[in-house]
């Protein structure tokens, strides 16, 4: 099973190489995303869950219901980003900011990155899990850098020595968790479902330390405050469609991992310790990005912080480790993913619109809503979406998430409240401001960008897909994530 | 086998000879030297496998040895030689947040507290730990944050590079002393390596080095700018 997306992403990436029509290469590329994802319905159907072995080796690769959810949200932005991705570069093109030479690699780095995305959720051994977030962190930092902007290049570059540099901490503790495995059991693994099966029995400390060490490199991978500083460069300078599947697919894998190893810390003497260690990283997450929200003025920038945001609120909703706040956690994580993947998509064509080339130069929006009015809405809807108002699905995971937290402590409840509507109010007031700007009368307006239909179907279907995850609840994705909690050991909701 | 108090010393002796590879590359100039210290860096700690292998005797550590030679003596160092030509550029001088001297009394207060916190996590488990496992671990660990060091207080990307190939030497160090990681774990290690020193190296040309590209397009932001400037104008 495992190999059908090498395949797919190696047939696509041929056709990269030897199609000379550009109009064939987009609608391969979204073809190519729509095969994997596919195939992940395909796993999802047919292979018995959980720990079904998905090959090549014994215990390499595995599907538990964790795994398949991932990867089908990350194949859903993946295509949508694909699909956008399509008119978006052309217009690229068009303007001279990416070289048309580059096409052929920036569509096989996005098969590639998918592909590394897509594996690194089906991993058992976390050593080989490890080694495919690194891929991904060097693949995603390939398309940041693909533009071949200086900014754009000093962004792909602090993210690559940020996260790289944070990652081999994390390698440092699986080295630490293959030897604990290895005092205990006689025989070192790193395959998740053995070590999960004998937790209790690993040496505390020892897992402990792995667990600190394990979670610096996946809270640099998830923007994790203090290590959260390369995150508004590499999103807000990737070109759109990247910067999609950066903030839906990419902060996904480090928090993935946080829950993996947490699963397995949770069940010796220190856990509470580790939930106090998730809870104050994320709450310190979420203030740093709230404040930082009141004062921008970039509007890719503004959507950035709030994946930061976001991941602080998931981070204390996993920190509570209540069955009910590993549910609604990981509803947010789908939520946040299709969200915040819509939003990047509309905010990228008004970038497109009001492009400022100048570096660090700050968007400068007028007239928007009689130059890009269905985009303007786009970002509209998906800024109440994010920010939670009904029936948008983040009300929900974050109403359920807060009354978690309040089980835990109310002062801990106020604080993440506060922070939760600094953030909003930045989101607000950014809108408000930019959204109502007219240009002067007199004043040479810009000329309208005309949206090709892919790029706007892509944000408007994802903003149906929410409202629609908002108001419908289907009984089987309940029981999905119910077995989610259940399968990561935190008992039944 | 050869007797084990031989090996010991031997061990200890390049431990601390890695110790001032890093030191080196905290506080030198030259990159062409910064990129020789490297070198020497890696092949010590490919001695430090062999010699390991005579210890213990486990093959892995050999293929491991080959590998590093293979890789970051041989292949690492000649590409980013390679670079450091194309971008002409010799030294490099900033250091930001820690100046040299700083930095060197830094690293030996991190060496410090390495040894204490390892001391602390390791020594209710590990009560007949060896010696070597035990500074292994906490060579290996500095060695990581020195690398660190180099990479937060370097300005040149190549300088930056650098200090996380020798931050990843630290990791290989631990991985060494303390356990015996199976060996596609370091052959994936290395295949990420190089593409990762391949795309970081790549993309410093277009940063420490002006390419005719970028002042085309320099061009065109002046214009674009110019063209937001006439608007602010307008009456």
């Amino acid at each position: 099973m495992i190999l059908a997306y090498l395949a797919i992403a190696l047939a696509a990436i041929i056709g990269f190489v030897l199609i000379p029509s550009r109009r064939v290469l987009h609608i391969l590329a979204a073809a190519e995303s729509a095969a994997a994802l596919v195939v992940t319905g395909v796993i999802a159907m047919t292979v018995p869950l959980p720990a079904a072995d998905l090959g090549p080796g014994t215990g390499i690769f595995f599907a538990d219901h964790l795994g398949v959810f991932l990867a089908a949200v990350s194949g859903i932005v993946f295509f949508f980003a694909s699909l956008y991705a399509g008119g978006y570069t052309e217009r690229l093109m068009e303007t001279g900011e990416l070289n048309p030479n580059n096409l052929r690699l920036f569509y096989s780095g996005l098969a590639l990155l998918q592909v590394f995305v897509t594996l690194a959720f089906f991993a058992n051994n976390l050593g080989v899990f490890w080694i495919l977030a690194e891929l991904t962190t060097v693949f995603s930092a390939l398309l940041v850098a693909i533009l071949a902007a200086r900014e754009n290049i000093d962004a792909a570059l602090k993210y690559i020595f940020i996260v790289s540099a944070a990652m081999l901490f994390s390698f440092a503790g699986i080295i630490f968790l293959f030897e604990t495995a290895r005092s205990t059991l006689g025989e070192g693994t790193l395959a998740w479902t053995t070590l999960m099966k004998h937790a209790s029995s690993l040496s505390p400390t020892l897992l402990f330390a792995a667990f600190v060490l394990l979670f610096i490199g996946f809270a640099a991978k998830s923007g994790i405050f203090p290590f959260h500083t390369w995150l508004p460069e590499a999103h807000s300078k990737a070109p759109s469609a990247v910067s999609a599947v950066l903030s839906g697919v990419l902060l996904n894998i480090g928090i993935y991992g946080i829950i993996r190893v947490f699963a397995l810390v949770h069940q010796t003497a220190f856990a509470e310790k580790v939930s106090l260690l998730l809870i104050v990283a994320g709450l310190l997450s979420v203030g740093i990005a709230a404040f930082a929200m009141l004062y921008q003025k970039n509007l890719k920038k503004l959507i950035a912080f709030s994946s930061i945001e976001n991941m602080g609120l998931l981070l204390i909703g996993i920190g509570v480790a209540s069955p009910l706040a590993i549910f609604w956690a990981v509803v947010h994580m789908l939520a946040h993913s299709l969200t915040k993947a819509s939003l990047f998509l509309s905010a990228g064509i008004l970038h497109r619109q009001y492009r400022s080339h100048d570096p660090g130069a700050d968007d400068r929006i007028v007239d928007v809503f009689d130059l890009q009015p269905s985009a303007a809405w786009g970002v509209i809807i998906g800024t109440l979406a994010i920010a939670g108002v009904p029936p948008f699905p983040i009300f929900f995971t974050k109403f359920f998430l807060l009354v978690q937290v309040a089980t835990v402590s109310p002062w801990l409840l106020v604080a993440t409240l506060l922070l939760i509507l600094v953030a909003v109010a930045g989101m607000a007031r950014f809108l408000i401001r930019e959204f109502s700007a007219r240009s002067g009368p007199g004043a040479p307006r810009p000329t309208r960008y005309v949206v090709p239909l892919g790029m706007r179907l892509s944000f408007v279907l994802l903003i149906v897909i929410i409202a629609v995850q908002g108001l419908w609840f289907p009984a089987e994705e309940v029981s999905v994530i119910t077995d989610i909690v259940a399968e990561l050991g935190f008992g039944g909701v | 086998m050869i007797e084990a108090p031989f090996v010991d010393g031997i061990v200890r002796f390049i431990f601390v000879a890695i110790v001032i590879t890093a030191v080196f590359l905290i506080s030198a100039r030259s990159l062409p030297f910064l990129l020789q210290t490297y070198r020497l860096q890696s092949l010590l700690l490919a001695a430090l496998a062999v010699a390991i292998f005579f210890a213990e005797g486990s093959t892995v550590l050999l293929w491991i040895a080959a590998l590093t030679v293979a890789s970051k003596v041989l292949v690492i160092p000649y590409f980013i030689g390679e670079i450091q030509e194309r971008i002409s550029i010799r030294r490099d001088l900033e250091f930001r947040y820690l100046a040299p001297a700083s930095s060197i009394l830094v690293s030996i207060a991190l060496i410090v507290g390495v040894y204490l916190s390892l001391g602390n996590i390791l020594s209710p488990v590990h009560a007949d730990a060896e010696p070597i496992f035990f500074f292994g671990a906490v060579i290996g660990i500095s060695l990581m944050l020195m690398g660190m060091l180099v990479l937060f207080s370097r300005k040149k990307a190549i300088t930056k590079v650098l200090g996380y190939l020798s931050m990843e030497n630290g990791v290989l160090i631990f991985g060494i002393c303390v356990t015996e990681l199976p060996f596609i774990m370091d052959v994936m290690i290395m295949i990420d390596l190089i593409i990762l020193v391949l795309l970081t190296t790549i993309l410093t040309v277009g940063i420490d080095s002006t390419i005719e590209v970028y002042e085309e397009k320099i061009r065109r932001y002046s214009l674009w700018n110019s063209l937001w400037k006439a608007r602010e104008d307008a009456p």
